[in-house]
């Protein structure tokens, strides 16, 4: 059973739709990277999952209750971090941590003190959060997101802030926790960051869901980016398609798989055009979208 | 709900504007007694009114009639000040016996110049100073007592008379003498020109609407006044923790009212304004149940800032006002019946903070409603400021104008001093109409507060 399953989720802000039809699931162990332009919907899709926003149309199903019938059970494994760790600036991260433990029932110190260790915040967890720096109220995020011991995490770019180091330590962890059958909903603008550790991919853009795949599918997509000298890049213009560029007088981009690339070359030679060099580079996850997405820019 | 009403008490006694409002009260507080003990000598500006008086005689033209005429008044006032201050326990004395002699003396001396009459009239002096500085008071309660005894040989009925020598006996049994700083003497002074008044009024067969109420206010005085002389309690004095305690709602009403708008005006709108409100409402709770425990931490909240102000006035209080005056019973006179009841000061403090909590409860769902509508915390604290300013404005208004609408303005029924202050309502409205319409507010108020919350979308930031 999938633990979250958004079905046709439409959302509107008077006449305006800025949600249509977005619809996609997460299951056991999932860590599905939530991608979209600046004012796609990322954001407003999480908030209506965690009942911030009331859904217009469409339904949400957490753990298999209906979020909107009935919210008190879909919400009580989740766990979340929407937009910036917003907590208690006058108390310190322990008090704000036991405040929120205290939304919950049955859960002990002892499990408080070794999600603080989980997240390294275990130095300065006496000092009042006004005095954190971003990156350290980001883990005390975190460690929020983690107190009622959730089986689906809602992250809402958790890298904001966060250190090189922060962001292994992160990786690490969800990682740990997605072998233990979380199911972690992650966005971040940085889509470097999630490429390295998700197995799922959603694209959003203008409201709707372009796209979902798995990691995998993505990573088979068998085109490879390779860049070309030559000796003069205005003669070969007219051999390239329109998803290759050129890139200064001597060196020139086209995607292509193994076998076309071949063929390319040899064609060019033929054309009596002089070829120094060919590198393969392998496509990004954004350029892999871009590509999906039919050519369409993302942030 | 316990947990989450704990949780947001402690949210805000965490707040720093919380301790800043608590450390303005204590200062507030303190300087509110000081003013207390030393309101005599703040009020008391008689060796200045010597030296005026002094002045103005200086710079008067003595030829001038009307000139000589306010000098010689201002001569005598200055003479009668420094003998009064000289003999503080015979103060009453000096103004009845001695006020026209000494006017007259100083008529003659600037005016008429007649040698005989002055003589005559220094003579008349110098016999009553020589009681006076012998310190011999009895001598004149004696000399009134034995005029009114006479009186009585005429006329036996007279109740006005046997009231007045009931005083006079009472005086001299008890060894009260004319000291104003003395509150018995008061009392019988008091008392003692009430009575001619009220035994007039009393005659009279009908009264017309000022007279009533003086009539009222008399009856009022000379109760309070007789339960000062019978139980010897000194009810009347206005330099104690006492008075302060019974005027808790005017000194402190203000501050009451800060903390009630402060902690509801805040409670809702400031999750949503530092996005707490995400966290809040994400856990495995109801909407309704997280507003209904914001509400209940407030109603828990009034009563209980209520309690801790006052055990701070009483602290601050007994240190500089000493808690001496708290034996002394706070003295209600129910005009309808004519009984003078007596409370404790505690419990009459108690019942006149509990007539005032629906005003602050229903101040305090105002701006609280407002702060679920509007998520701003300063549009709801300005807004219920207003609100208060503007109902005290048509309170008024309703007290001259009598308008239909005005009944069911909710400043006109918040308000159930006059219970326990045993007078009738302003307004003439029933307690339990009073009640209605209060429970008709808060009914309208939650349920706006409760939509709205249930509905409220948190906005992306």
């Amino acid at each position: 059973m999938n633990i979250l399953k958004v079905e046709n989720l439409s959302k509107k802000f008077g006449k305006k739709e800025v949600l249509k039809n977005v619809s996609f699931e997460i299951n056991k162990g999932d860590i599905l990277a939530f991608i979209g332009p600046n004012g796609a919907g990322k954001t407003t899709t999480i908030k209506c999952l965690l009942g911030l926003q009331k859904i217009t149309k469409g339904k949400v199903t957490i753990n298999g209750y209906d979020l909107k019938k009935n919210f008190v059970k879909a919400i009580s494994k989740v766990g979340c971090l929407v937009e910036a760790p917003d907590v208690y600036m006058y108390l310190t991260g322990y008090e704000n941590l036991i405040m929120q433990k205290n939304y919950y029932k049955n859960i002990s110190e002892e499990e408080i003190m070794s999600i603080i260790k989980l997240v390294g915040l275990e130095n300065r967890i006496y000092d009042k959060v006004s005095k954190y720096s971003l990156g350290m109220r980001e883990r005390l995020g975190i460690a929020i997101a983690l107190i009622n011991n959730p089986n689906l995490l809602i992250l809402d770019e958790p890298t904001n802030g966060l250190d090189p180091e922060g962001i292994k330590d992160l990786r690490e962890l969800l990682l740990k926790l997605a072998k233990n059958g979380v199911g972690i909903l992650i966005s971040s603008h940085n889509l470097s960051e999630l490429e390295s550790f998700c197995n799922k991919v959603c694209i959003i853009s203008h409201g709707e869901i372009l796209s979902v795949k798995s990691i995998q599918e993505i990573k088979k997509i068998d085109e490879n980016k390779y860049i070309i000298k030559t000796d003069d890049t205005t003669k070969i213009k007219s051999y390239l398609s329109s998803s290759d560029q050129i890139i200064d007088n001597n060196y020139f981009e086209v995607i292509k798989d193994e076998i076309d690339i071949a063929k390319f070359i040899k064609k060019l030679v033929l054309k009596d055009i002089n070829i120094y060099e060919v590198k393969k580079e392998a496509l990004s996850l954004e350029e892999a979208f871009i590509n999906i997405a039919g050519g369409k820019k993302i942030d | 709900m316990i947990k989450l009403i704990n949780a947001e008490l402690k949210k805000i006694f965490r707040k720093k504007s919380f301790l800043i409002v608590t450390i303005i009260f204590i200062l507030y507080c303190i300087l509110t007694n000081v003013i207390y003990k030393e309101m005599d000598t703040l009020l008391e500006m008689d060796d200045l009114s010597i030296n005026e008086l002094e002045n103005i005689n200086n710079s008067l033209n003595l030829n001038d009639k009307e000139d000589l005429e306010e000098y010689i008044t201002n001569k005598t006032d200055i003479e009668i000040s420094k003998l009064k201050d000289k003999y503080k326990s015979m103060e009453i004395i000096i103004d009845k016996y001695l006020y026209n002699l000494i006017y007259e003396r100083n008529n003659i001396k600037y005016n008429t110049l007649d040698e005989e009459e002055l003589n005559n009239i220094n003579n008349n002096i110098d016999n009553i100073m020589s009681y006076i500085k012998s310190n011999n008071w009895q001598y004149f309660t004696k000399l009134e007592k034995e005029e009114i005894e006479e009186k009585l040989k005429e006329n036996k009925d007279d109740e006005r008379l046997n009231e007045l020598l009931k005083l006079k006996e009472y005086r001299l049994k008890n060894n009260i003498n004319y000291d104003y700083n003395n509150y018995l003497n008061n009392a019988i002074d008091t008392i003692e020109t009430d009575l001619l008044e009220y035994y007039n009024l009393k005659n009279k067969e009908v009264l017309t609407k000022d007279e009533e109420e003086r009539f009222t206010s008399l009856k009022e005085e000379m109760a309070i006044n007789n339960y000062i002389i019978d139980h010897k309690v000194d009810a009347n004095n206005s330099n104690t923790l006492r008075a302060v305690l019974t005027n808790f709602p005017n000194e402190f009403g203000l501050f009451i009212l800060i903390y009630v708008v402060m902690i509801s005006g805040s409670i809702v709108s400031e999750e949503f304004n530092k996005g707490t409100i995400k966290y809040l409402l994400t856990k495995p709770h109801k909407r309704s149940t997280i507003l209904t425990a914001k509400l209940l931490t407030i109603i828990i909240l009034i009563p209980f800032i209520i309690i801790f102000m006052s055990l701070i006035e009483i602290i601050i209080g007994s240190l500089i006002l000493g808690i001496k005056s708290l034996s002394v019973p706070v003295l209600i006179y129910e005009s309808s019946t004519g009984i003078l009841k007596s409370y404790h000061v505690l419990k009459y403090l108690a019942l006149l903070l509990i007539s005032t909590l629906p005003e602050y409860l229903i101040l305090a769902l105002v701006c609280f409603l407002l702060s679920t509508i509007t998520t701003s915390t300063s549009a709801a604290i300005t807004i219920t400021f207003l609100f208060y300013l503007i109902s005290n404005v048509i309170s008024n208004l309703a007290l001259l104008y009598n308008i239909k609408i005005f009944k069911y303005f909710i400043a006109l029924h918040w308000n159930f001093n006059y219970l326990v202050n045993k007078t009738s309502n302003p307004y003439n409205f029933k307690p339990i109409f009073s009640l209605g319409i209060i429970s008709i507010y808060i009914i309208i108020i939650l349920c706006i507060s409760y939509i709205y919350f249930n509905k409220k979308d948190v906005k992306n930031i």
